[in-house]
């Protein structure tokens, strides 16, 4: 019981570590963006990697910003058939759903190792930063981890009640 | 098997995985993923599964979902929207029915800053629900007004689905953008045009209200300015080519949280609310898409749309006769599937389709956010309708379904209008893009 208690806490603040590192990334982009389009129309002086910076920051916002939905499983389902199955009969089919979010999170992972190795082996960069991609990749597989470990934990630990609806 | 009906089994295992309750994102990768290894072998297969995922997170394009979502949410959580509604019911005042017109027209403004009908909805219902309530409103008028207004937020840009729409079909996202402006407003006119046909038909189910003076009209003319301003700085900058979506997009949320802080709309509070909601649906969005590249790798390989091209031209389909077809396809669909699955699924063995009985893609984009628009609203899974419910639990959904019927005939209308009339679409791209 609280080995399960201790899980849920600690992935807890992973998904919460990761959701307000997903909402930085997002504001520096956006800031970013915005100083340089002020840059350039008013001193003609744009800010230079700018899309560089946009397409690396997108990576950490993506890959972190996915965790605050796998633990609390409010990735969109087409819950028609609740209704009819019963409570119990969808409680199997959320583990069941929980088990396949880890497992395909899990191959992603797994198939995202092959070109982050290439990306260092090759030695690539990105154009105006210089920055190699191989660290945009660590950071990918970083958030991928976290993101598997929530999936993980509410897999484990989690009782299997549907998450709350998001927005579209 | 031959490839075609590989294609055509994997569809049919994505929508039983759906109905099995399988998150749209986790059906798509699986069965893009297994889809690919029987077409290609495992080696290509896990190629694919190892770098869409990077592919789709560092595609600058895509950029744009989390800005403009962002920049819906700050209007959402700050005063704005409040403000908004407020100028709308004071200006369409006088007339029976004023109120519902107002909400239609509150909902198309509060569309030009935000790119989700779910969080229009839900602002509405916030914001106009107990005005019309109040004013004495049938519930099922309120409501309908509400969950229709809030569909058109999809159409008119900026608008997520279309940006996703774009990234998948491979479709320049200033041109989507531009076509979904005039079938938008035209459906929030057709929309306005039920309400006051229902308020003709039951006066009861809007009372007569007195009119404000003119001059607190004019002055009420200036409230929504930050709407309009944010409008036309951003959509306005990517119709002129001034900013890229990225750029207008930034800027856009940059003026939304800025305005709201400025005019004491937005605590800190707010902020960081809206800030959080957009990160999880932003992360949300971009599984889908993942999975969603996975699977359309598969039905391109697949030649799936060649099928059913084959299969249309054997049984002397006109092009006209393919689209009724697969517009009442889109309806059969809005029954059980959400509007961005709806999209990434069908897109990819559609378009093909259609474009080569001579249809312009663009339109055909337009065509389908309009159907995913009829699925927001439609009973008995309208997601939209479920929104208001949820916000007004003393609501009943048998009245919120009776409310909204009168509304369905809009969308079909505007469909019918955009074959007679495929300039409503292409009109502006082609005035701003050639």
């Amino acid at each position: 019981m609280k080995v399960r208690e201790s899980l849920l806490v600690f992935a807890d603040h992973l998904q919460r570590v990761q959701l307000w590192l997903a909402a930085l990334a997002l504001i520096v982009l956006m800031m970013v963006t915005v100083a340089d389009v002020f840059l350039r129309y008013l001193f003609n002086s744009p800010v230079r990697g700018s899309y560089d910076m946009v397409e690396s920051l997108l990576v950490v916002f993506v890959f972190n910003g996915m965790a605050a939905g796998f633990f609390t499983r409010r990735n969109i389902v087409i819950d028609l058939i609740d209704s009819a199955i019963g409570r119990s009969a969808t409680a199997v089919l959320i583990r069941i759903a929980d088990f396949l979010s880890v497992v395909c999170l899990g191959v992603l992972a797994w198939a995202m190792l092959g070109p982050a190795v290439q990306a260092y082996d090759y030695g690539d960069r990105k154009l105006e930063l210089n920055l190699p991609i191989y660290i945009l990749w660590v950071v990918a597989l970083l958030g991928m981890a976290g993101t598997l470990f929530c999936a993980l934990v509410a897999l484990s630990a989690r009782p299997a009640t549907a998450g709350i609806r998001p927005s579209e | 098997m031959s490839p075609s009906l590989i294609g055509l089994t994997g569809v049919f295992v994505l929508f039983a995985l759906l109905i099995l309750r399988v998150p749209i994102w986790i059906a798509l990768v699986l069965v893009g993923f297994f889809g690919n290894a029987t077409v290609l072998g495992w080696q290509g297969a896990f190629a694919l599964a190892g770098t869409a995922p990077f592919d789709v997170a560092s595609a600058y394009t895509l950029s744009v979902v989390p800005l403009f979502i962002l920049m819906g949410e700050v209007a959402s959580e700050s005063r704005l929207s409040g403000e908004l509604f407020n100028a709308a019911r004071i200006i369409l005042s006088g007339f029976r029915g004023g109120l519902a017109v107002a909400t239609l027209a509150a909902s198309a403004l509060f569309g030009a800053v935000s790119g989700s009908s779910l969080a229009n909805a839900a602002t509405m219902t916030r914001m106009a629900l107990p005005e019309l309530r109040k004013a004495g409103y049938d519930d099922g008028l309120a409501t309908g007004c509400i969950a229709a207004g809030g569909s058109t937020d999809i159409l008119i840009p900026p608008s997520i689905i279309l940006v996703i729409y774009a990234a998948i079909a491979e479709l320049s996202v200033p041109k989507l953008l531009a076509a979904g402006l005039i079938p938008g407003l035209v459906l929030t006119g057709l929309y306005m045009l039920v309400a006051m046909a229902v308020v003709y038909v039951r006066p009861d189910y809007a009372p007569d209200a007195p009119g404000f003076p003119l001059r607190q009209r004019i002055v009420a003319l200036k409230e929504p300015w930050q709407f309009l301003a944010l409008f036309i700085v951003t959509i306005g900058g990517i119709y002129a080519g001034i900013f890229s979506p990225t750029e207008a997009a930034s800027i856009g949320a940059f003026g939304a949280i800025l305005l709201g802080v400025l005019g004491r709309r937005l605590s800190t509070a707010d902020l960081l609310r809206a800030i959080e909601n957009t990160v999880v649906v932003s992360g949300l969005l971009f599984v889908i898409v993942i999975g969603a590249n996975l699977f359309s790798f598969f039905i391109v390989q697949t030649h799936l749309p060649e099928l059913l091209l084959d299969g249309a031209r054997s049984l002397n389909l006109s092009g006209l006769q393919v689209m009724m077809m697969i517009i009442f396809g889109y309806i059969l669909l809005g029954c059980f599937l959400e509007g961005i699955g709806m999209v990434l699924i069908t897109v990819p063995v559609f378009q093909p389709l259609v474009t080569k009985f001579g249809y312009d893609p663009i339109w055909f984009a337009i065509v389908v956010v309009v159907m995913v628009e009829v699925g927001l609203i439609h009973p008995p899974v309208g997601m939209n309708l479920f929104v208001i419910q949820a916000q007004a639990p003393d609501v009943k959904i048998t009245s919120i379904y009776r409310g909204i019927i009168p509304f369905l005939i809009a969308p079909l209308i505007l469909i019918v209008l955009m074959f007679l009339f495929p300039a409503l679409a292409l009109w502006l791209p082609k005035i701003l893009y050639g």
